[in-house]
């Protein structure tokens, strides 16, 4: 990421963030098209530091955790215009930009510049965006899962609130929960079986340690588990919502261990 | 002339006083052409509807207007004049357009956010054109009110939340119902409440519709009513297995849909919820289903508390419309203040003109060896000049009819540069 150009693109997400929390409060037309307005000025200045970066390293920003990070917010930003775009579902902006926040606020810090020669093969680049979009998809079945259990405990405490009127019905966002997790799933699944595959060839082994592949797995665990449970036992709802987000929890835990710890993944 | 309003409302006059102004339609219509023989009010409508009876008009001399405008009003209904006179509000320029706008927003009403007071609005000032008794500044000041009645209609979430506990409940159901196409109803017990409830569930798509009730006759009464099916009363717990939205109105004075019941039919159901919206008192469905995934239980006191948060919501959103409408009051009296002096600021701009041409032809006719150069100077010498003189004049014009005050500097520029009669 371009240093000089990641900057504006954060702080256009934080006014993007600022003011779609205001619409949430204060539902104000003006107030939303200027947070859209923010969210697509950002997105744009962030396009153009994700291109300024690929020319410079002359590969795609995928190189580094920090980089597939900023990607995935990139990815995360256009999928929430569109879904907003296209389902008149405009509070969605509220739930999602304080995560777009969180995470490019991390890749504002400097990073090393590329790969390490050991790793750099096309495979490399396909298994980081797999799991960066299963990743972006997760962010929304988190979400989606948050405004679920919001939407419910009003609709069950009888005393509608700010989130009933502003949040759509229940069926809308368990389907929304539903549909991110069917569309996560096979990218993380092929991400995560491309990186073992991957680690055999250039470590000798697919199982060796590593804090990031261990949470990942532990996320794709809690994953298939709730998918299996979707599909087999007719889990759906509050018990759907909860196991988001927890996998959410440990692909959290997975940014952290490649952050923070020092591993395969680690900067 | 003055724009002004008078008349009476629910907020100033009992119910008794407003029954015995009100006025039919057809009676409106003498009444109109009465008023206009008069003379003294060159525009007028009259807005009668049960919560209100109001005369907008244009007139010299406002308060003589508004007396004559009521005592006909009050000769047709056999009322003393003397006794309508002292609750009667009045309304001038700048406060009478803000009324007329809150009126057409539904700002003053009753019920705030209520629809019907736009099309009541419409109507009367439809009959006022039909009855040729509309002007310019009538038609100006309605052709805007319902403009900025259709945007705080729209840009504000004042008349979005239901009222009625038979439309919190439709939009409580939408809350859990992605849309309410083809969603199964289920009826138990037939009080007018509930084929209310399912009447609106109906017009958003909700289909079919069964109806069970102990007496079996009534049960195919409202089912033919609703084009829906009747179910004996035994089968009920079959119906909820396969439903989405259950409406129950009974006089039993014990629950008839039981906890237990409900968790047994949930289990086949793979996670589709089940909304009870229980009207009877007593109640109907035990309130154990609270404790039951999927399901949502709304007794009346709960349907109410809904209605009450709405009505909150609502006066939250009144205020936004309230600045709404300070906005676009702004916005008309400054235009409706220049629109008054345009006459003026045209026929001045032209006398100018007029005298500039003439004077600049006599001299070239004087100067027959001018180069176009030299001619094309003096045009524009003569033009700066003269635009010159008129921007002091067309700016004190223009804030004296923003101030509501252009009338003798209409007057007196009239005077000065002879433009000729016209006010």
């Amino acid at each position: 990421m371009h240093p000089s150009l990641i900057n504006p693109a954060v702080v256009g997400y934080i006014c993007a963030m600022g003011l779609a929390l205001a619409y949430l409060v204060q539902r104000h037309e003006l107030v939303h098209r200027l947070s859209v307005l923010a969210t697509l000025a950002a997105w744009a200045v962030h396009t153009v530091a994700l291109i300024v970066r690929a020319v410079e390293l002359g590969a795609p920003p995928l190189g580094s955790l920090l980089d597939a990070i900023s990607v995935a917010v990139w990815v995360i930003v256009l999928v929430e215009v569109m879904i907003e775009q296209r389902s008149g579902l405009r509070v969605l902006s509220a739930f999602v930009l304080p995560i777009v926040v969180l995470l490019s606020l991390k890749t504002t810090t400097s990073r090393p510049a590329n790969l390490a020669p050991v790793l750099a093969s096309a495979w490399i680049w396909i298994h980081i965006a797999l799991a960066m979009v299963g990743f972006a998809a997760f962010v929304f079945n988190f979400v989606g899962a948050i405004m679920y259990l919001l939407q419910e405990r009003q609709l069950k405490g009888k005393r509608p609130g700010a989130f009933y009127y502003r949040l759509p019905a229940l069926e809308t966002l368990d389907r929304l929960t539903f549909r991110t997790l069917a569309l996560g799933f096979p990218f993380l699944t092929v991400g995560l079986l491309l990186g073992a595959i991957w680690a055999r060839t250039a470590w000798g082994s697919a199982l060796t340690f590593d804090p990031l592949a261990f949470f990942s797995l532990v996320a794709w665990i809690i994953y298939a588990g709730t998918l299996a449970g979707r599909a087999a036992a007719g889990w759906h709802g509050r018990r759907a919502a909860y196991f988001a987000i927890v996998g959410f929890a440990a692909l959290v835990l997975t940014l952290g261990a490649g952050l923070f710890l020092p591993g395969r993944h680690g900067s | 002339m003055a724009l002004f309003v008078a008349g009476v409302s629910h907020k100033n006059a009992p119910v008794a006083l407003r029954e015995q102004l009100a006025v039919e339609e057809d009676k409106l219509r003498e009444l109109l052409g009465d008023i206009q023989r008069d003379g003294v009010l060159p525009e007028v409508v009259v807005l009668s509807t049960c919560n209100r009876v109001e005369v907008y008009g244009v007139a010299d001399a406002p308060g003589e207007a508004r007396a004559m405008a009521f005592r006909h009003l009050c000769r047709y209904r056999g009322l003393d004049f003397s006794a309508v006179e002292s609750v009667l509000y009045t309304h001038l320029d700048a406060e009478a357009v803000r009324h007329a706008f809150r009126v057409a927003a539904s700002l003053d009403s009753m019920m705030i956010g209520e629809p019907q007071i736009l099309g009541q609005v419409k109507d009367a000032f439809a009959l006022a054109q039909a009855c040729e008794t509309v002007g310019p500044q009538l038609h100006t000041l309605f052709s805007q009110a319902f403009g900025v009645a259709k945007r705080v209609r729209t840009e504000t979430e004042i008349a979005r939340h239901a009222v009625s506990v038979s439309f919190a409940a439709v939009e409580l159901a939408k809350k859990i119902f992605a849309g309410l196409a083809r969603r199964a109803v289920l009826l138990v017990g037939a009080g007018k409440m509930s084929e209310l409830a399912a009447k609106h569930l109906v017009e958003q798509g909700a289909f079919p519709v069964y109806v069970t009730n102990r007496t079996w006759a009534r049960a195919q009464d409202l089912a033919r009513a609703l084009s829906g099916t009747a179910v004996p009363w035994d089968e009920m717990d079959t119906a909820l297995a396969s439903v989405d939205i259950v409406v129950t109105s009974t006089g039993a004075p014990e629950p008839v849909v039981k906890a237990a019941a409900v968790a047994r039919v949930m289990h086949g159901r793979r996670g589709r919820p089940l909304f009870f919206i229980d009207i009877a008192v007593p109640r109907d469905v035990e309130p154990g289903v609270d404790g039951l995934q999927d399901v949502y239980r709304y007794d009346i006191d709960d349907l109410k508390q809904v209605v009450d948060a709405n009505l909150r919501e609502r006066a939250r959103e009144a205020q936004r419309a309230e600045t709404l409408v300070e906005r676009e009051v702004g916005k008309f009296l400054t235009r409706q203040g220049e629109v008054e002096v345009i006459p003026t600021i045209v026929s001045l701009r032209a006398r100018l003109e007029e005298i500039r041409v003439s004077e600049v032809k006599r001299t070239l006719t004087r100067l027959p060896d001018a180069t176009p150069e030299t001619r094309a100077a003096i045009d524009a010498l003569s033009t700066a000049m003269i635009n010159k003189i008129l921007h002091a004049p067309i700016t004190k014009l223009r804030e004296s009819s923003r101030a509501g005050a252009s009338r003798s500097w209409r007057e007196a520029v009239h005077e000065l540069f002879g433009l000729g009669r016209r006010s």
